[in-house]
């Protein structure tokens, strides 16, 4: 048996959808039908949306165009190399350290956004930059939803001593920065790696920052899902579960899981776009993605003492950084608002 | 005789940024004749007397010449506190020559090379008008030593000296040093001869400061010195003022200082540093201006700014305990592959491509020309290179590359993993925090295969270099020779080297230099550059005079008023 009591079948009845809805005589529209509804008329949301898919495509094609366009790896240095543009012969970087600025299109696709300092190109390290900061934003928040999912729950169903023994582990984790931690962390395993028998990671793989940043970000989601399963609990529904005898298991992943995810979906762009945010401070602090390995973070650190000969090397990829974030925020409002049952986007036309 | 790996860890992240930049007056009556002595030129337009304003990035380690281990500190230091021999104030070789300062002649040597004796100058007082005395001069060092000072093993060659450290007890003796306060004599015993022992004797640890200072960190109220200038209205933290010092007596070789007053402020803005030197409100800086506004400062003030190679080398170490590079041909190929015009780049220029290990202004330093490897300013062979790599047999072996996270060391190692991958390996950089470093790569059990390294010296005698590369060095932890260079020729030529008279020792030294590069023990790249920028008031022409070893001599600069 399964039960959603989901925020958006519970609209009410002044909602100006569900009267039009009625009102047209169509049947059948569950809750994330409508929800979808109002996030394809959502004119904000939507075109935000499509901006981040456009980054993830762009980032997918980050080794074609290095291949075909650029010619070039994000690492490899051409620190004595010299190209052609328009005619002229140009030193990738200069005797006195200054890297070539954005050639655009004057070099055939080479250097189209400038050189850093030791000769890379900088769009393809953008783009593979790009790779690297959407992979770990989008698969450090996967990791935050599971962990807080599992402990929000546990917390909030068992109540009492699991719950104050979780709960006060997350309080501990909140007083400290997030930054902080993720310094702490990522210095000390940027050495060695990680090794916990079966699972090994290496002190340069990505999964390194990865897994920081997914369970420091653990606090800000596990705390509204336990508050939601503590009131959920006492519901009806769970109620005429545990009296069919359901066990502990099954109300938690039949009933109140699927209860949750209107609540984690609003809440995943919002975490998506802090885990990108998060893992750019701590690689700009040298705690995060590694050298060489590009990502915006370390893109950007590495432009700063260049920050007046070169600033393309700040700005290219804080502008990515900027719009990637923006258009997570932007759509995750949108999706916030369709799944919000008092939400002010009309459905009908 | 070893020295303390400390000078790499401060210098490299100290040093990298020091210069000097001064701005004074000077130029009394007797300056044309001193400064002809010291082997300077006459300052002229300059006046005599006046202030300068210094910026330092940072506060120097210690103000205490028993601890401090910095080129900041040293830089200061120098014009507070004079050892009993130090370095001649002049530009180049001259500067490296010593002379002495509060004895009446250069240390008297033994036959057998263990015995010091000197007779310290009469009527010496210091600044705040007290007698030196012989005793002092133990004492001074007894300090360095129960301070536990960075310094402080470069004191173990003198009887007794170990132990008084491992003791740990103030009231004890080194008896290897012997003083008469009514004669002036001093005596020092070796338990082994050490050419290099003079220099040691004018490291800023050996100063001579009252016998009745305390035995605890001074930096907020220095004692008095016998130097051209002393401290006055120290800020921790914020900057100190160097007032002339009326004690100071005449010593050939050190001139009396020009300005009346020197107003040293940190300021760790670096730009506004620049800025503040284009407007003449600051006379010089110590750092290098940053990158970005180097350009700026070479093209519009380049009447008012110069570069110079110092008393450094940069280069990568190559594990030979480690495979690959056990195998002399795979070290060979690195040299072969290292494009040393590139790495120039990524200093901004103020690296000197060389193919050395040993700096251009260091005694013992004879040119290897041609580089075996090709010339550092030409391109690299890195076909070659790969073929060689793949003869080994090693292509496609993993090598990780360690660096720490400043700059130079991130770029420069990130191009080696580069340069390592192109001639076929898997190589990634392993990136350190700074301040862990050397100790890290310094551990054996690290296990480190390549990386960054670097060093400036503490004097300029190869020793100061060679020990970094002499087996007798290797040690489990902390360990400064990180390559575990352990050539029994290597060994034997520097131990024997390191017994003589540099004068005697420079040729071997040559030699020594040679053999390192010839079986690629190393692979050198540079020696690094620093700079003078000063306010238009400095006589820059007359009145910045670069010492080898203490960079900008602030007793010789110079304002035009």
């Amino acid at each position: 048996m399964t039960t959603h009591q989901d925020p958006a079948t519970a609209l009410p009845a002044a909602d100006p959808g569900e009267i039009e809805h009625a009102a047209t005589g169509r049947t059948g529209a569950g809750p994330w039908h409508l929800a979808a509804r109002r996030l394809r008329r959502n004119r904000v949301a939507l075109p935000f949306g499509a901006l981040f898919l456009l980054l993830v495509a762009i980032a997918l094609l980050a080794p074609a165009f290095g291949e075909s366009v650029a010619k070039t790896g994000p690492n490899t240095n051409h620190l004595s190399d010299t190209i052609t543009v328009r005619g002229q012969e140009r030193n990738v970087v200069e005797l006195d350290g200054v890297p070539i600025g954005p050639q655009y299109l004057a070099a055939k696709g080479r250097y189209m956004l400038g050189a850093d300092g030791n000769g890379r190109d900088v769009m393809v390290r953008l783009l593979y930059g790009a790779r690297n900061s959407l992979f770990i934003g989008l698969t450090a928040s996967l990791i935050t939803t599971v962990l807080a999912v599992t402990v929000g729950l546990l917390a909030g169903y068992y109540r009492g001593p699991v719950d104050a023994v979780i709960s006060r582990t997350l309080d501990s984790l909140w007083a400290f920065p997030p930054v902080l931690i993720g310094v702490a962390l990522g210095v000390s395993l940027a050495l060695g790696g990680l090794d916990l028998g079966l699972f090994q990671v290496r002190g340069n793989s990505l999964w390194i920052p990865t897994l920081i940043i997914g369970v420091v970000s653990v606090v800000y989601l596990a705390r509204p899902i336990r508050g939601q399963v503590l009131s959920l609990r006492e519901k009806e529904f769970v109620e005429a579960a545990r009296a069919h005898g359901a066990s502990d298991l099954q109300i938690m992943t039949r009933e109140l899981l699927p209860n949750l995810v209107s609540t984690v979906l609003t809440f995943l762009p919002v975490l998506v776009a802090n885990a990108i945010l998060l893992e750019a401070a701590l690689s700009f602090l040298g705690a995060g993605v590694q050298p060489p390995d590009p990502s915006w973070g370390t893109m950007l650190a590495n432009g700063v003492n260049l920050l007046i000969t070169s600033p393309h090397l700040t700005i290219a990829p804080g502008a990515m950084l900027v719009l990637t974030v923006l258009s997570l925020n932007v759509f995750g409002d949108g999706v916030r608002d369709a799944l919000d049952p008092r939400s002010r986007v009309k459905i009908g036309t | 005789m070893g020295s303390s790996p400390l000078k790499r860890f401060t210098a490299a992240a100290v040093t990298l940024g020091a210069g000097l930049a001064i701005a004074a007056c000077g130029g009394g009556e007797d300056s044309a004749e001193e400064d002809a002595a010291a082997g300077q030129e006459a300052t002229t337009g300059a006046s005599a007397g006046g202030k300068a304003m210094v910026n330092y990035t940072s506060f120097p380690d210690y103000l205490d010449p028993a601890l401090s281990y910095t080129q900041e500190g040293w830089n200061t230091l120098s014009t507070v506190y004079t050892p009993l021999v130090t370095f001649r104030r002049a530009e180049g070789a001259e500067g490296a020559e010593l002379v002495p300062a509060l004895v009446q002649e250069m240390p008297e040597v033994s036959e057998d090379g263990k015995t010091y004796s000197m007779t310290l100058r009469e009527r010496l007082e210091y600044s705040d008008g007290k007698p030196v005395k012989a005793s002092d001069f133990e004492r001074s060092l007894q300090r360095a030593l129960i301070l536990q000072s960075g310094g402080s093993s470069f004191y173990f060659d003198i009887e007794g000296a170990e132990e008084y450290f491992e003791g740990g007890k103030a009231k004890g003796d080194i008896r290897g040093i012997t003083a008469d306060d009514e004669t002036g004599e001093i005596t020092i015993k070796l338990k082994t001869p050490n050419g290099a022992f003079p220099y040691i004797l004018s490291m800023p640890f050996a100063s001579v400061v009252p016998g009745d200072t305390p035995f605890e960190n001074q930096t907020k109220n220095p004692p008095p010195g016998v130097g051209p200038y002393r401290f006055q209205n120290v800020r921790q933290g914020r900057g100190y003022e160097l007032v002339r010092n009326e004690n100071f007596p005449e010593i050939e070789g050190l001139p009396e200082p020009k300005l009346d007053r020197i107003e040293v402020e940190i300021k760790k803005n670096q730009r506004r540093q620049v800025q503040d030197v284009i407007q003449n409100k600051v006379d010089w800086i110590v750092d290098p201006p940053p990158a970005d506004q180097l350009r700026e400062v070479k093209a519009e003030y380049s009447d008012r700014y110069e570069e110079y190679v110092t008393n450094s080398t940069y280069y990568y170490f190559m594990n030979h305990r480690v495979a690959p590079f056990d195998n002399p041909e795979v070290r060979k190929a690195v040299n072969y592959a290292i494009d040393k015009r590139a790495l120039a780049r990524l200093f901004g220029g103020l690296l000197e491509p060389g193919c050395n290990f040993l700096p251009p202004g260091m005694q013992g330093y004879e040119k290897i020309d041609p580089c075996p490897y090709g010339d550092p300013n030409e391109a690299p062979q890195v076909d070659k290179a790969r073929q060689m790599i793949k003869d080994a047999g090693v292509a496609g072996d993993e090598v990780f590359v360690y660096g720490n996270g400043e700059d130079p060391s991130r770029p420069t190692t990130e191009y080696l993993a580069d340069v390592l991958n192109q001639i076929g390996f898997e190589a990634k950089p392993r990136i350190i925090e700074a301040s862990v470093y050397f100790q890290t790569v310094g551990n054996q059990k690290t296990n480190a295969q390549i990386g960054f390294a670097n060093w400036f010296q503490d004097f300029p005698h190869p020793q100061n270099f060679m020990f970094l590369v002499d087996p007798a060095s290797i040690q489990n932890t902390n360990n400064p020779n990180l390559g575990n260079v352990e050539d029994p020729e290597i060994r034997k030529a520097l131990k024997e080297a390191s017994q003589q008279p540099i004068e005697e020792a420079a040729n071997r030294y040559a030699e020594v230099d040679r053999q390192l590069i010839a079986e690629a023990h190393v692979a050198p790249y540079g020696h690094r550059k620093l700079t003078n920028f000063v306010s238009e008031r400095v006589d820059f022409e007359n009145c910045t005079v670069t010492h080898p070893v203490y960079d900008l001599d602030l007793t010789q600069l110079c304002v035009t008023e």
